[in-house]
């Protein structure tokens, strides 16, 4: 009883202290400034600093540097205002930048990852297409692929608006507004001759190059070079754009929220789907209709592992990607100022967290069932889960984040066994299951695990509100991400399927047999790789499971 | 036998598409797509792959 007094007594000394306050404190009002405010604010003597110099940073970057319209009036508020205005665009152009110059060195990981995993007799081709994919990539991006994927996609804040990126082109269909492809922006001439146009273009230019790496290592030591290059162009030029369109260019599959009701529509936050998918289902209508490299499979069709000629290659490719990644998803924000760019930390955790799960999966994985914790397949496991977090890394929480790595790491093993046993598909790098699968996957789990804390200006895909998948209440979600899963596998299979069969047919997309097994480098490149070495050549089931399942499967099988 | 495929394939998306038109149940659209997803994998596993192992290099 006593203790309640107590309480109440509390209470009421509480409520009259804070009524005090009220009535008796004056009311701080917003004081508006002016700029006769600003007339008084003046930098530091400029002859003092030549003098001494600012060993202390006490007077570098103050009233001085800030840029006056007309110095004849002093500093006025327009003029702070432009000025903190072009910080916040410059530190998101920096950021930008400088991911998309971390995703550009994800080409040497590629290079080296995929040539690692290969024989020696075929490494000056494998590594000359992962060179080429850059210069042919980038050349058919820039005449028209950037116009077809990014052409229509303004306003971009974080960009400083992207105005001239203004012209989609949208069919009426069903009552429905199906918007297809950019009309602006081919050679980046006119208009799009603009600073932040330019930062856009670098950024989704490595993202496109990324894609077209990709179908290399499912089709290598088999694959005419000059094949390469023309089923290249046309992934770079118009198949990815297209998608990457769709998913990120305000394309349609973006609008399923505004036009279906489907969540945010299809949200990919930095590509398991647009990157990843696109080029491990190309990797897959390539590799299919190429066909297995001689030796890959017995007469029975029982595979034979064909382990690649070096190691460490592999997993320092690896660990380069790795570190490219954080240039990949933490980039996707297009920014670290203004519109929730913040998140950088966030998404550069769940990257870090999905690939360390993925490796430790894979290796589990295979030693249990192997008896050998496979190099390769570890160094898979990592890209898997790196692969898969890409399009949650913006939406999802750490937690979610190693369960998504987690499940990518057993089922890049799952898929490696299941294209080489009963498809008899062969890729040689594993591309088809760390890209294609894990990229599917990674666009499921959007679905599945977005939490809705992020919150990106307020909206995504003009949808109000943070991204929440079927565990946080919106099961639309969950079929916007399965309607992009179905144009993966049903619309971009289609157009690399009919591309490439165009290629076969005009160019012709295997390498001749003798080629082949004498090894592509001398009969494509002209070159050995390493001429000083004296290559050992093993008939492989010409009388003997992929490069990635070198050890461990090797052994066993 | 390579153009059925490629119609199986694309067919696939047609049907996801259909659901999404045909009604508004996240349920039923779900399903739909699913089944369009299934349908676009027969195409490429059952019906292109198996053309293309029917020529494969280790059967010769």
């Amino acid at each position: 009883m006593k203790s309640l007094k107590i309480k109440a007594q509390f209470l009421l000394a509480v409520l009259g202290a804070s009524a005090v306050l009220c009535f008796a404190a004056p009311i701080v009002e917003a004081a508006a400034l002016m700029d006769t405010d600003l007339s008084g604010v003046k930098g530091p003597d400029t002859a003092q600093i030549a003098e001494k110099g600012d060993p202390g940073a006490d007077f570098t970057g103050t009233a001085n540097d800030v840029t006056m319209a007309d110095s004849k009036n002093g500093l006025t508020l327009a003029d702070l205002a432009n000025q903190a205005g072009q910080n916040k665009i410059a530190i998101n152009f920096v950021w930008t930048l400088v991911c998309g110059f971390l995703v550009m060195f994800m080409q040497a990981g590629f290079a080296i990852l995929e040539t690692g995993l290969i024989r020696a007799k075929n490494a000056n081709h494998t590594m000359m297409m992962n060179f080429m994919v850059y210069g042919l990539g980038l050349f058919a991006y820039y005449v028209c692929g950037f116009a077809i994927q990014m052409g229509g996609v303004a306003p971009v804040a974080n960009l400083g608006g992207l105005y001239p990126l203004n012209a989609e082109h949208v069919v009426t269909l069903f009552g429905k507004p199906w918007a297809l492809f950019g009309t602006k922006g081919f050679f980046l001439h006119g208009a799009t001759y603009d600073v932040g146009v330019m930062v856009m273009f670098l950024f989704q230019m490595v993202f496109m190059d990324t894609t077209t790496t990709i179908v290399t290592g499912g089709c290598a030591e088999r694959w005419k070079y000059s094949a390469f290059c023309v089923s290249t162009i046309g992934l770079g030029a118009v198949i990815y754009p297209l998608f990457g369109n769709w998913a990120w260019g305000c394309g349609w599959l973006s609008q399923l929220g505004v036009n279906f009701g489907l969540g945010h529509g299809y949200c990919d936050f930095a590509g398991s789907g647009v990157v990843h998918a696109v080029g491990g289902i190309t990797a897959l209508a390539c590799a299919m209709m190429i066909g297995p490299r001689i030796g890959k499979f017995n007469r029975d069709g029982s595979p034979n592992a064909i382990p690649g000629h070096d190691l460490v290659i592999v997993m320092l490719g690896c660990f380069i990607l790795a570190f490219g990644w954080f240039g990949f998803n933490p980039g996707s924000t297009l920014g670290a100022s203004g519109n929730g760019a913040l998140r950088i930390g966030s998404i550069a955790v769940n990257t870090m967290l999905a690939g360390c799960t993925g490796s430790f999966a894979a290796l589990l994985y295979m030693w249990m069932r192997y008896g050998k914790p496979d190099a390769s397949m570890a160094g898979n496991g990592l890209l898997a889960g790196l692969v898969a977090i890409t399009a949650p890394s913006g939406f999802v929480n750490p937690m979610a984040s190693c369960v998504i790595g987690w499940i990518a790491g057993i089922l890049v093993c799952l898929g490696v066994e299941f294209f080489d046993r009963v498809p008899k598909i062969d890729d040689p790098v594993g591309a088809i299951s760390v890209h294609g699968i894990n990229g599917l996957w990674g666009v499921l789990a959007v679905g599945i695990f977005a939490d809705g804390r992020s919150n990106y200006g307020g909206s995504w895909n003009g949808v109000a509100g943070g991204v929440r998948g079927l565990f946080y209440g919106d099961a639309g979600q969950l079929v916007a991400q399965l309607v992009g899963i179905s144009t993966l596998v049903g619309v971009v299979f289609t157009m690399s399927f009919l591309w490439n069969w165009l290629v076969d047919v005009f160019v012709g997309q295997r390498a001749h047999p003798k080629a082949e097994l004498a090894g592509l480098d001398i009969p494509e490149m002209g070159a050995l790789c390493y001429p000083d070495y004296v290559l050992k050549t093993t008939d492989y089931g010409v009388g003997a499971s992929s490069g990635v399942t070198s050890g461990a499967m090797a052994s066993k099988s | 036998m390579r153009l059925v495929g490629v119609a199986i394939v694309l067919g696939g998306w047609v049907i996801t598409i259909a659901g999404l038109l045909m009604t508004s149940s996240n349920m039923a659209r779900a399903i739909i797509a699913c089944v369009g997803i299934g349908v676009s994998i027969f195409g490429i596993l059952g019906v292109l792959n198996r053309y293309y192992l029917a020529r494969a290099i280790w059967k010769k």
